[in-house]
């Protein structure tokens, strides 16, 4: 009976030992998930700041080289337009990461206006689990986005092409290589800003665990 | 006939040729880029330039600056001087000086016309543009629809019409149309001013054909490259290019086929004093093709000033004046931007 007893509280210790461990290991992968969602903050942070520093450069390059008349903020477009780029948010139902992705769409098609400005206005209104868009373009309008058919990526990059080429038309058809490789620097840096927000979001989650974890340890 | 224009040249132009080789006495110097490069605000650049000819056109603006306000200010000195030449200019040379800014007004209409298309307001749009391309009529031009309209209510009574007879169209205006307008405007006008200094003879047209025949060139290339990747076909390129110049005809044919940089090198470099440019770039590279070719023109320029007694000196002085401009505006970004490493990368030395 006694070596039974004894059995019985071993067996109890050995398991509130390995629950222990378990919490223990579970708050250093806290820990490591933290730092390592800093480090990709602070190594994104710098990466903006470069590839804003070379897109201002080239901007300045290509005005030296197409002319001030021809770049300049007086030239831009104040029409409406459809967005040719907008950012997608969407939620994660992830007990563990239950915070919003953002997705940015890139150059989405801009053929069609009003019909699916109202189509999508409806969508909106309805509740729905489904991603809800929101705009943050440089234009008023409403993005569509380009269906991505596997196995055609040549027309898919025919048409991102277009897309550019459209963007920079406000600084005339023939503009410098150098204008180009200025708007890739700033699509860059458009991604780049998205990767941040993303990990800035997981890097406040985890943030958060780990400060819970220690304030339940120390309490 | 050529070699007698030290008899009569004088007579007319004496003066203003000492008056522009004057102004070519003050040209910035590679000591005043050097101090120039080594600013480390606008505010530096400003006072390195007190010491200059643009001293009086910066004293008064306050800080902080802008680099557009430098590039504003040491515009209205180039001004200042061309009046000041045009208005004691007598016929030919008067017609001459008005050549050298009908580009700037061909730039200043294709941005109002822009600009409206794109519903800016029109004095805004007058602000931009420059001030050797202005003249009366300017503003009307934003409430043209298409280019029939342009040329019939504003451009019928300035010295772009006669360049307009390839433009008249009644399509509406929008970016490609706009784009074809400028340059064939351009295309009208090199030819012609190209016409009116071989008819002026001598030393004159010497060395204008050279410089003019230079200019087409260096736009043939860049509206290639530039075209490079675009919706223009290959026969409305090979319709930008002007017909004259050392790749007249042949070098057009080719240069209309081309599909990227390297065929466009490999027809440059059949040509002697385009090689030595080209043979600076690396294959598939771009980006210092613009100062390879401004540093090519500054020497044709600079060689102009050895001969006397021709009113090429005056085309070249303007031009220089307008690099010296463009190197201050890429300072002054380059300090601006805190990026001075990268300010040798298009600063063109002229002396």
């Amino acid at each position: 009976m006694e070596e039974q007893d004894q059995m019985q509280s071993s067996i109890e210790v050995e398991e509130v030992e390995e629950q222990q461990r378990e919490g223990k290991r579970l708050e250093e992968e806290n820990v490591v998930r933290f730092l390592d969602s800093l480090d990709s903050y602070v190594t994104l942070l710098d990466s903006l700041s470069s590839t804003l520093r070379q897109g201002w450069l080239e901007l300045a390059s290509a005005r030296q080289s197409m002319g001030a008349s021809r770049i300049n903020g007086a030239l831009l477009d104040l029409k409406s337009h459809s967005a040719a780029t907008s950012l997608q948010v969407t939620h994660h139902d992830d007990e563990i990461l239950n915070q919003p992705h953002f997705t940015l769409c890139k150059w989405a098609s801009s053929k069609n206006g009003y019909g699916d400005e109202k189509l999508r206005e409806n969508k909106l209104q309805t509740n729905s689990d489904g991603p809800q868009l929101r705009h943050r373009s440089q234009f008023a309008g409403t993005p569509e986005k380009i269906p991505e058919t596997k196995g055609a990526p040549l027309i898919v990059d025919d048409q991102v092409q277009k897309e550019r080429t459209k963007s920079l038309s406000m600084f005339g058809t023939l503009v410098s290589p150098k204008l180009r490789a200025a708007q890739l620097s700033f699509e860059t840096a458009l991604e780049t800003l998205v990767e941040i927000a993303n990990v800035r979001l997981t890097m406040l989650s985890t943030s958060d665990q780990v400060r819970k974890e220690l304030e339940g340890t120390e309490g | 006939m050529y070699g007698f224009e030290a008899l009569t040249f004088n007579v007319h132009a004496g003066y203003l040729e000492a008056i522009v080789r004057g102004h070519r006495a003050g040209l910035l110097t590679a000591a005043d880029y050097n101090n120039l490069c080594q600013c480390e605000t606008l505010d530096d650049i400003k006072m390195h330039l007190s010491a200059t000819e643009y001293g009086p056109y910066l004293q008064n603006e306050p800080s902080p600056l802008h680099t557009t306000t430098i590039v504003e200010k040491c515009t209205l000195k180039l001004v200042e001087d061309y009046k000041h030449m045009l208005c004691q200019a007598t016929e030919p040379l008067s017609t001459f000086l008005e050549y050298i800014t009908y580009g700037h007004m061909i730039d200043n209409v294709v941005l109002i016309v822009t600009g409206t298309l794109h519903e800016r307001d029109v004095h805004e749009l007058l602000e931009k543009c420059h001030p050797l391309g202005m003249f009366d009529s300017i503003a009307t031009l934003a409430v043209a629809q298409n280019m029939r309209e342009l040329y019939r209510l504003v451009l019928v009574d300035t010295p772009l019409a006669p360049y307009f007879s390839e433009c008249i169209t009644s399509e509406d205006l929008d970016d490609m149309n706009i784009e074809i307008m400028r340059n064939t405007l351009y295309k009208a006008y090199l030819e012609d001013f190209y016409r009116f200094c071989r008819k002026l003879g001598g030393a004159t047209a010497e060395i204008m054909s050279d410089l003019l025949s230079f200019e087409a060139d260096r736009r043939a290339v860049n509206i290639t490259i530039n075209s490079i990747g675009t919706e223009l076909t290959r026969d409305d390129r090979k319709k930008l290019y002007s017909n004259f110049g050392l790749l007249y005809p042949y070098g057009h044919e080719e240069l209309a086929i081309c599909e990227d940089i390297d065929q466009v090198r490999g027809v440059m470099e059949k040509y002697p004093p385009y090689q030595s440019i080209f043979s600076k770039l690396s294959y598939g590279e771009s980006q210092m093709l613009d100062k390879a070719f401004y540093e090519e023109e500054v020497k044709r320029l600079c060689l102009a000033f050895e001969q006397q007694f021709h009113y090429g000196v005056f085309f070249a002085y303007m031009r220089l004046r307008e690099q010296e401009i463009r190197n201050l505006m890429w300072i002054s970004e380059c300090v601006a931007q805190n990026q001075k490493s990268r300010v040798h990368d298009s600063v063109v030395f002229i002396f």
